[in-house]
């Protein structure tokens, strides 16, 4: 951001460089006007009903599929990311519509292409509010279908009335960088500690479900993990404390939200990358996936019961 | 994948032809066009249950094959769907034609905006706007705003014939801000006007978007509002660039010399980002070196620097963003406290015996149908002297689409929440046989249903503050 902008009067700065898109940059904000607009999205987060519902399979079977089906869905989403040179935002987006879509409608048991449509609608929207370039629609692969742009343009519409078009979620990366200056005091100059926030987030995200915590939380714990993976609740409340007042956030979920994170980094660290990595229906394979549900779900301590 | 609603489909593989149209669309008789834009085209239509009631429908024109759902259109229907305030317009109803996929939106009916008011006090009536009616206008338009702003949206393309004002019924004279299709919420990504393959008009443009600032701010609504307020008074655009249509990035050079011809060439001194801004330092020959003799706002709009209106005006159009006055500090402007006072109903002054203008109505050209296709009707035309269609050609002076949204009187929100759950019932994304849900037990379809019907009354989680601290 422009320095001289950084004392303007409140008003709604936005940038349109590409350069203000990059995550790992560290920016300075004009500190009233965005604290207001972060005071303003945790209000609007503990007024919604979405974060911490239950999700609504009950047979085990069911419940088994889905969190498979939900896992392949975010490794294909995570490298397909990738592929399409998205924002680590977008992917995220993409999966807080996926989860959602999941908490309102329901696909039967074994419907992979369903989940593969869903997964590409999901993120050719989240594209759309998020990135400068969007592609066009034949540029989303699917493994093993081929669905065409029609079919891909009425899933959209479906997840569109499915969440009653309100596309603009907030995830964590909505506060990312408001979140690290005021823990860390010291300047995060190349970014590591973004970087190191942002991946506690994806791997958090592939574990637990989008509507489980409040962004907020997910955020401010991912920077306190970044920053310090040995904190105590007394050690954690004394570096949350005036941000926690500030915006009135919950201390009680956020040290949970902490030990949560920092349980699934320990217990990633702990596996073999070829188990945990594996994805079943990755776009730049070929062979056509089956679905094995018994094989095919090494994370198994899913917090949420999907 | 199956629906967890209770309601019947709709749009189910209908014909849309006119003789056998789906569902939604029987519920409304079309009158005829009356607009047409670079996102597609608006129809005038009524509600057959209820022949007083005026619909306004935006018809969006089919993306390039291949895009799927146009993001214009998200964005749009996602920011109108979140917001609720007097003056600005009121999204009724979304309907998907699921033949061909094609979105309409369903608007109260305005019948007139400032683009019309203006051109008939030039044109017609040759006189200008009477103060009580400039002054309430600008109140609403600024009161819309703020509550825009308050909500962190930017609306990025204010113009007069974006102002609409409504017609005869009970919200008679009420100023709606409408067409959101550049609008944006804070944080989104911003792609630079130039490149949105939209018709931007550049008069209403501010200084450091056209001197290629890629920072801007709400700020930049401010300064149209200062534009559209000079236009009220002197029924003229108060600078009338000439537009580079060049890409990917035209320097609006003449824009911004109209500016500097009226307002004096700006300065480090005045506004410090000047210096920052793209144009300013590539093309200083151009601008820098350039003198004006500023004649003065005050002779332009011709009004004494000491009249409040000039001042409030003038704080408007303050170069520096920073500095320019915002949609909250100037409803506060002493402007408003002094006589005549504004008032809701703008068209019709409080005071008896005040001279009340009629403005026309609407044209409505009849020859087209829903598709867009024309159809054998005679044409009928409600007024004017507008000869078939309301395109841009039959309109010289006006260098842009036709306004998108009109409002009507007509408050429905209970219909339109049905309607949208109806619209989420009847896709089927393959075209595959799918099954009914196994799993939708009777309380989760009751949780949903509330979860909607609480979603629909009050759009919970939106920022509902009513005025931002400035």
């Amino acid at each position: 951001m422009d320095p001289d902008t950084r004392f303007s009067l409140p008003s709604l700065l936005c940038e349109e460089d590409e350069s203000s898109l990059q995550e790992t940059k560290l920016v300075s904000s004009p500190k009233s006007e965005d604290d207001l607009y972060i005071r303003s999205l945790i209000e609007t987060e503990s007024k919604s009903n979405d974060y911490g519902c239950v999700c609504v399979c009950d047979d085990d079977n069911s419940r088994n599929w889905l969190k498979c089906a939900r896992l392949d869905a975010v490794n294909w989403i995570f490298s397909t990311r990738e592929i399409l040179g998205f924002q680590f935002r977008t992917a995220y987006l993409c999966l807080t519509y996926f989860d959602r879509f999941i908490s309102r409608r329901f696909i039967d048991n074994g419907k992979d292409w369903a989940i593969q449509l869903l997964c590409i609608a999901c993120l050719s929207l989240a594209a759309k509010m998020e990135e400068l370039m969007v592609p066009s629609l034949s540029h989303y692969k699917a493994q093993g279908y081929n669905f065409e742009s029609s079919v891909i343009q009425r899933m959209e519409l479906m997840v569109l009335t499915t969440l009653e078009w309100k596309m603009s979620c907030i995830t964590p990366f909505s506060y990312l960088h408001h979140f690290l200056p005021k823990i860390n005091d010291e300047r995060d100059y190349d970014g590591f500690l973004v970087s190191k926030a942002i991946d506690l987030i994806l791997d958090f995200s592939k574990d637990v479900n989008s509507m489980d915590h409040r962004p907020s939380v997910v955020a401010i714990a991912s920077v306190l993990l970044a920053c310090d993976d040995q904190l105590t609740r007394n050690t954690m409340e004394f570096k949350i404390g005036v941000l926690s007042s500030f915006y009135s956030l919950e201390k009680e979920h956020i040290h949970s939200c902490y030990n949560l994170l920092k349980e699934i980094q320990t217990k990633k660290n702990n596996t073999p990358c070829s188990i945990s990595l594996t994805t079943h229906w990755s776009p730049s394979s070929t062979v056509k996936r089956k679905l094995r549900f018994e094989q095919s779900c090494p994370l198994q301590k899913i917090s949420r019961r999907l | 994948m199956s629906n967890r609603g209770n309601s019947s489909g709709s749009g189910s593989n209908s014909n849309i032809s006119s003789s056998n149209r789906p569902e939604w669309l029987q519920q409304y008789d079309l009158i005829g066009k009356i607009g047409e834009g670079t996102y597609g085209l608006v129809f005038l239509a009524k509600i057959k249950s209820n022949r007083s009631k005026s619909i306004a429908i935006k018809k969006f024109k089919q993306s390039k094959d291949g895009d799927g759902v146009s993001p214009t259109a998200i964005r749009e229907i996602m920011l109108l769907r979140e917001i609720s305030h007097d003056n600005v317009v009121k999204l009724v109803n979304v309907h998907i034609n699921h033949i061909d996929m094609s979105l309409y939106l369903a608007f109260d009916y305005a019948e007139h905006d400032l683009y019309e008011i203006i051109r008939h006090h030039r044109d017609k009536v040759n006189q200008a706007i009477n103060q009580y009616t400039v002054k309430s206008i600008l109140w609403q338009l600024l009161n819309g705003l703020n509550y825009l702003h308050s909500n962190w949206i930017m609306h990025r393309d204010l113009k007069p014939s974006n102002i609409l004002v409504m017609g005869d019924g009970e919200e008679q004279g009420v100023v709606k801000i409408a067409d959101f299709g550049l609008a944006r919420i804070y944080q989104a990504p911003l792609k630079p006007l130039f490149d949105n393959g939209v018709v931007v008009t550049i008069w209403y443009r501010a200084p450091e978007l056209l001197l290629g600032g890629k920072h801007y701010t709400s700020a930049v609504d401010m300064w149209a509002v200062g534009c559209i307020f000079a236009e009220l008074l002197t029924l003229k655009p108060l600078f009338q660039g000439q537009e580079v249509k060049a890409t990917p990035n035209p320097f609006q050079l003449d824009q911004l010399d109209k500016i500097f011809k009226v307002l004096g060439h700006p300065t480090v001194e005045k506004w410090p980002t000047l210096a920052h801004l793209p144009h300013w330092q590539t093309d200083q020959q151009h601008i820098q070196g350039h003198k004006y003799d500023s004649p003065g706002l005050y002779s332009v709009v011709h009004l004494s620097p000491k009249n409040p209106a000039y001042d409030l005006l003038s704080k408007m159009l303050e170069y520096d963003p920073r500095k320019r006055i915002t949609a909250a500090q100037a409803l506060e402007h002493e402007y408003f406290r002094m006589e005549p006072l504004p008032g809701r109903n703008a068209l019709v002054p409080p005071q008896p015996g005040e001279k009340i203008v009629n403005y026309p109505t609407r044209p409505v050209d009849t020859n087209t149908d829903f598709e867009g296709t024309t159809s054998l009707q005679p044409a009928q035309q409600a007024s004017g002297n507008v000869s078939g269609g309301m395109g841009p050609h039959v309109m010289p002076t006006r260098n842009v689409p036709r306004p998108m949204h009109m409002v009507g009187m007509q408050r429905m929100q209970q219909q339109s929440m049905a309607a949208y759950n109806l619209a989420s019932q009847a896709i089927n994304p393959a075209n595959i046989p799918m099954q009914r849900g196994v799993a939708a037990q009777p309380h989760q379809q009751q949780q949903q249903q509330q979860l909607r019907r609480k979603d629909g009354m009050g759009m919970p989680g939106y920022p509902q503050q009513k005025s931002r601290r400035f």
